[in-house]
């Protein structure tokens, strides 16, 4: 792949410069706010920051999510990190966002803490983790999501062009990954060569950890464990509003039959004799899980989001990996392999029928 | 409800079939007088394709001990390839099911119109199994 080393002090030029030669009409990149990071949606080249904002250890939402309905003209470039671009990808294939008008640009990721943790510890955190750091702060009680404890796709190699931290050092390699990032990088006219951001070994050396930590995390087993697990949760569908992949305009659990009242209600009391309230738990999180089946990029939002803590990594990212696994599909990796619903083999899973 | 004459466990299962095969078949096990177990309940779709995922949730959801979903064989759907797109949706189900002890509760065949001995035999044999791992553990709940 062909790209160019920059400091890591380049950033904010190298991003100013994405608006400035009209590579892109906006950029939604990550900036400062009070002790924290967010989002912004940007058209002025002014308005960007050093650029180290963009490796900020600290998850609001997913990125990718805001890109639903981009399907105007205008280009915009999305920099985050790779669970957020893998998500803004399976919104391509979903027809949610046109991908001739969105640049994708995935940063390495350390793993993450939850946006209010991070602002209340900024200090001890910082601009940066690696794992000697982790360690050390989860001596102090710190712990990163656990959505990122499991994940294994950290390091940046999903959208156009990747942006790779060397070691966690000074240095940066922003790197091309299509065509559509090529062209976006010589219009900066970077000098550009051969650049390889593959890291195979730091790649294996994480999916090991990511394993091991979703190995000990706690199993179902039955439904009534589900059930249990479950207990708190008031339906408020918060996991489903924050949820990247979950794009239907209307949602089954927004009409009568998923969202009874009066007598819908009613109804439902007749044919079971009793009805728990909120209606439809259990109903709507394995519908929901179906539904994400495929495209969950495990990126842990749903959980980040739930006002009743419920701690829904341990279900979505861990059970829809099941169905991945089972399609071989990996969310967000490749923007022309289909979603697996949408295509079949004439022969194929027939022992996984009865 | 759910017991026979000795007091005995007699799931309830319910059964979504295509119109083309597989209620066919049905309609051939009953007008040759083939037994099955008459806690069959069965509900006519067009086509297997035409099975959204959230029928066998509800059904099971609201007590049913099994689900049966019933195609024609891959390669003869009436609609050429709803069988196919269905099989991908019932695997990734019972895969998110089998996490939590329900996919051995959801069982899916493809039988033909002519084929109304391998239905009665599928639905006798289902209920068999359901029979030995029990009512389903919702039944009765308030969910
Ligand atoms: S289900 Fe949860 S973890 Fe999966 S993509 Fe949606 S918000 Fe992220
Ligand atoms: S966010 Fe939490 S409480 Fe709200 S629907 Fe999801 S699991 Fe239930
Ligand atoms: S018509 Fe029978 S499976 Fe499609």
């Amino acid at each position: 792949m062909k790209g160019a080393e920059l400091a890591i002090g380049d950033l904010g030029g190298f991003l100013r410069s994405l608006l400035e030669k009209e590579v892109v009409d906006c950029l939604i990149v990550p900036h400062r706010v009070g002790n924290n990071v967010a989002y912004m949606l940007v058209t002025d080249p002014n308005k960007i920051g050093s650029g180290e904002e963009i490796f900020i250890p600290s998850f609001s939402v997913n990125a990718g999510g805001l890109l639903k309905g981009w399907t105007i003209k205008s280009k915009v470039g999305l920099v985050a990190k790779p669970c957020e671009i893998r998500a803004a990808i399976e919104l391509v294939k979903l027809n949610q966002i046109d991908k001739e008008s969105a640049l994708l640009i995935s940063v390495d990721c350390p793993g993450t803490f939850e946006n209010q943790v991070y602002a209340d510890h900024k200090d001890e955190i910082g601009d940066w983790i690696d794992s000697a750091k982790i360690e050390e702060l989860k001596g102090k009680g710190l712990e990163i999501r656990e959505a990122c404890k499991i994940c294994s796709n950290m390091l940046a190699d999903v959208g156009d062009i990747a942006i790779a931290r060397q070691d966690g050092g000074d240095k940066v390699v922003v790197a091309a990954l299509t065509p559509m990032g090529e062209s976006a990088l010589n219009a900066l006219e970077l000098s550009l060569e051969d650049k390889d951001i593959e890291r195979k070994d730091a790649k294996a050396k994480i999916a090991e950890a990511a394993k091991n930590n979703e190995a000990s995390l706690p199993k179902f087993g039955s439904i009534e464990a589900l059930e249990e697990f479950l207990r708190d949760c008031i339906v408020c569908k918060n996991c489903r509003d924050v949820c990247p992949v979950c794009y239907c305009k209307e949602c089954f659990f927004d009409q009568p039959l998923g969202d009874p009242v009066s007598g819908d209600l009613l109804n439902l009391g007749a044919i079971r004799g009793a009805v728990g309230l909120p209606a439809n738990q259990l109903f709507y999180h394995l519908t929901r899980v179906y539904h994400v089946s495929a495209t969950c990029v495990g990126c842990g939002a749903c959980a980040d989001a739930c006002p009743k803590d419920i701690p829904l990594t341990r279900y979505y990212p861990v059970i829809t990996k099941k169905v991945q696994e089972m399609f071989e599909y990996v969310p967000g990796k490749d923007v022309e392999e289909p979603i697996p619903f949408t295509t079949y083999e004439e022969e194929e899973l027939e022992d996984r029928l009865r | 409800m759910g017991e026979d004459a000795k007091g005995e466990f007699e799931p309830k299962i319910i059964g979504f079939t295509c119109n083309w095969c597989t209620y066919a078949s049905a309609d051939l096990a009953g007008t040759s007088r083939k037994k099955y177990p008459p806690n069959t309940r069965i509900i006519r779709l067009m086509c297997s394709g035409r099975l959204d995922p959230m029928f066998v949730l509800k059904a099971l959801l609201n007590g049913a001990d099994g689900v049966f979903i019933g195609g024609c064989h891959p390669g003869e759907c009436h609609y050429i390839k709803g069988n196919f797109y269905a099989r991908r949706r019932i695997a990734a189900l019972r895969t998110i099911l089998k996490e939590f002890g329900m996919d051995n509760r959801v069982r899916s065949e493809w039988i033909s119109a002519s084929e109304g001995d391998k239905f009665a035999t599928v639905m006798r044999e289902m209920a068999e199994n359901i029979k030995k791992i029990g009512p389903n553990p919702l039944r009765g709940k308030v969910l």
